[in-house]
């Protein structure tokens, strides 16, 4: 499993007007979930339709397993999940499933078969015969993500799976991405939802504006950041900690959440002096505690400005 | 080839589903009986035996001559048809004529709730009638302009045999004199007689050329529609990922078709059933064979069926291709409307030349048309139809539009390729040339 799934090499797209993804190269090996990161309009659809072949590259290459097929050609071994959501509206849902898997080029009975077990692992069994458009948009959601699935891919590809679902199915989804990993195969799905990327990715890659911001396993990506990290929780008298998280010398971010916060050290400052300074000052503390930089931490630390100016209206 | 064909069975399957599908499918057939049997049951009652009192106020016992007349007219043919006309003869004298004529027509024009009718209608026959040709008719079916001139019809040619028995004529002489020229036209192809009549050819082709019309343009806007709907629920970015677009649209313009013909066949078939079965189907609506048979459903030798049926199946797909370009470069409905408009055309221009063609068959302009794949569907059955055509012109003119089908659908697939990610943006001519060479 030590070859790449999918090698993006120098890759460049514009759209009239603007670069949506701009001389990235990345590699995902085989194997594992890969999460891909990044604001609003970062380029993440992009890159996915151009590894999907649905978008021509202006620029680079990209290669899938090595092989030198397009995506189309390979597609009985991918799955794929568009960020927008789309299903014949009019079909009946187990019929729909089993177009999809036609399209994968499996047999009609087998694909009859796959779709069953699929619904009822969904748990929307009593569904089969009902129109799409007679079910929710989170039940329409999971029918779509086992479509995706149902010709059991190698590489499952998830543009934003987990948006716009309840808790109760997200973690459903969840489970079965995290099955997937462990039968050995590979799952890159995009996300901004940095908790979930750090829970579940064993590697990830930043984008923002279409270009590679950081790249690599979750450890290395947190080790690279570097520097010490104090999570802090608040119990009263916050206010009176102000100065000493203003304090540069001491602390060099601070990413304040109200209740709680999560900083970085000043090369050179000691948490020890920092929870001196806050209990000299009498901040009520519920936590101190000295931690590995969150990916959420790296995320804005190091898109959060890029991240600002970037407008949600342009396409990711 | 295997996933085209999933695409085909999708389209096809979910189209026959829907419910306007099966209704119109079932209606059709319904108002094709209705078609038949209307006209029918509208002429039977024209057919009916109308009882017919003759004043007759001459001198010359002309009542006795037009009423013998009247007595042999009878509806349909054969032995056991019935008289036209039951008629009796009211002697009348100028002084008592009004009297006469009063009292029958007091019997008259009665609607049958109300009181049984005594007479149909009232004729008076003076001696005028004789010397100028003029009578009179009283009667509650005036308005029926075919009864009125079959009754003038009669009557004028029973005064013609008076009025030449009085200038010595001879009745045999005169019977023979007066018979009607009948006049039977057979079409002739390659020296060969075809059955079919004249009238039937020019019925055929035109009945073709609408039938193909009509399919055109429900069918092939129903393409067109389909494809702006995948692009609206954005189904098309997973069956982009494992479909070609040549095969998306392929499927889609054949799934659709064969809907389409499906549903042709069905209406087809009923008319062909419906055409041989009339007789009994008359009788069961208890009408007269003849009346059943004043309603001609010309028939199509199985030459020209094969031909239609090709062009028929070709032509649809061709304009359904074509249709589906423009759903490709389209976003919504609205929008395709000014691009659809030229498509139109190509089919108005099409059907029309029929018109051209029934006239100079041979022609350059009917030859010219039967090559071109947008047109040929129209034209060539007509020329098949009306004159002979080489098969080696057939197969030409077939050729050509399978490639041009596929053309088409190799044109959309490009256009689709390329606009399939462009949402909310109308492309220029210029950029649709671009993505069709890219």
């Amino acid at each position: 499993m030590t070859a790449a799934c999918v090698r993006i090499e120098s890759v460049t797209k514009r759209f009239s007007g603007h670069t949506a993804v701009n001389r990235l190269s990345m590699e995902i090996p085989g194997g594992g979930i890969f999460g891909l990161l990044g604001p609003n309009g970062a380029g993440k659809s992009t890159t996915i339709r151009l590894i999907m072949g649905i978008l021509e590259p202006d620029e680079g290459k990209i290669v899938l397993f090595d092989s030198p097929r397009n995506s189309r050609a390979l597609s009985q071994r991918i799955g794929y999940l568009p960020e927008e959501r789309g299903l014949y509206k009019k079909m009946k849902v187990l019929d729909h499933l089993i177009f999809l898997g036609e399209t994968k080029g499996i047999g009609r009975a087998d694909a009859r078969k796959r779709a069953q077990a699929w619904l009822e692992r969904l748990g929307v069994s009593d569904w089969a015969q009902k129109k799409v458009e007679d079910l929710s948009k989170g039940m329409q959601q999971k029918v779509q993500f086992a479509g995706a699935l149902l010709h059991e891919p190698e590489l499952v590809i998830l543009d934003e799976p987990f948006s716009g679902l309840d808790p109760v199915n997200a973690q459903v989804m969840k489970d079965i991405v995290v099955a997937i990993a462990a039968e050995g195969r590979t799952v890159l799905f995009s996300t901004h939802v940095m908790e979930q990327a750090e829970r579940m990715c064993d590697r990830i890659a930043i984008i923002a504006r279409g270009e590679m911001v950081v790249n690599g396993t979750v450890a290395q990506v947190k080790e690279d950041f570097g520097g010490r990290h104090v999570a802090l929780g608040f119990t009263h008298d916050k206010a009176r900690a102000a100065n000493i998280l203003a304090d540069r010398a001491l602390i060099a971010r601070v990413d304040d959440y109200g209740a709680s916060a999560e900083l970085q050290m000043a090369d050179g400052a000691d948490p020890e002096q920092l929870l001196a300074a806050l209990v000299r000052e009498g901040v009520g503390l519920r936590r101190f505690e000295v931690v590995e930089p969150s990916l959420h931490a790296i995320f804005i630390a190091k898109v959060g400005a890029e991240a600002a100016t970037a407008h949600a209206g342009v396409a990711a | 080839m295997k996933k085209i064909i999933a695409v085909v069975r999708r389209e096809f399957v979910e189209r026959v589903r829907t419910k306007a599908f099966v209704i119109s499918t079932v209606l059709l057939p319904v108002f094709m009986v209705a078609m038949v049997l209307l006209p029918a049951l509208m002429m039977s009652g024209g057919d009916r035996t109308s009882r017919v009192a003759l004043v007759d106020a001459s001198t010359t016992n002309l009542g006795q001559r037009v009423s013998q007349a009247l007595g042999s007219e009878k509806i349909g043919k054969g032995a056991d048809a019935k008289s036209r006309y039951t008629v009796q003869v009211f002697p009348a004298t100028g002084d008592d004529l009004a009297k006469v004529r009063d009292g029958l027509i007091a019997e008259t024009g009665f609607s049958s709730s109300k009181k049984k009718d005594g007479w149909n209608g009232v004729l008076v026959l003076t001696d005028e009638t004789l010397a100028t040709g003029k009578l009179a008719y009283y009667g509650g079916n005036v308005g029926s302009l075919e009864a009125m001139s079959k009754l003038q019809r009669v009557v004028s040619s029973a005064l013609t045999g008076v009025r030449l028995a009085k200038s010595g004529v001879d009745t045999a002489l005169l019977k023979e004199a007066m018979k009607p020229a009948d006049m039977d036209t057979t079409k002739v192809t390659d020296g060969k007689q075809t059955g079919q009549s004249g009238t039937e050819s020019y019925l055929i082709a035109y009945f073709m050329g609408f039938i193909l019309y009509i399919a055109i343009l429900i069918y092939g806007q129903q393409t067109m529609t389909s494809v702006i709907e995948e692009k609206t629920s954005r189904i098309m970015e997973v069956l982009t990922s494992s479909l070609t677009p040549f095969q998306m649209l392929l499927g889609k313009v054949l799934g659709v078709g064969l809907a389409g013909l499906a549903q042709m066949g069905i209406w087809g078939g009923t008319a062909l059933v419906l055409s041989s079965q009339r007789l009994p189907l008359a009788g069961m609506f208890g009408m007269s064979a003849d009346a059943a048979q004043s309603f001609p459903i010309p028939s199509m030798p199985p030459g020209l069926l094969v031909v239609f049926l090709l062009y028929f199946a070709l032509g649809f797909m061709l304009y359904g291709a074509l249709y589906a370009a423009i759903g490709a470069m389209c976003n919504t409905i609205q929008e395709t409307q000014q691009y659809a408009i030229f498509v139109t055309v190509f089919i108005i221009v099409g059907f029309f030349a029929v018109f051209a063609l029934i006239k100079d068959p041979t022609g350059p302009l009917g030859v010219t048309m039967s090559y071109v794949p947008f047109f040929a569907p129209f034209t060539m059955p007509v020329r098949w139809s009306l004159t002979s055509v080489p098969p080696m012109e057939l197969v030409l003119s077939l050729t050509l539009m399978v490639l041009a089908l596929l053309a088409c659908v190799w044109l959309a697939a490009r256009i689709y390729r390329t606009g399939i990610l462009m949402y909310g943006k109308k492309p220029s001519w210029g950029e649709l040339w671009r993505w069709i060479r890219a």
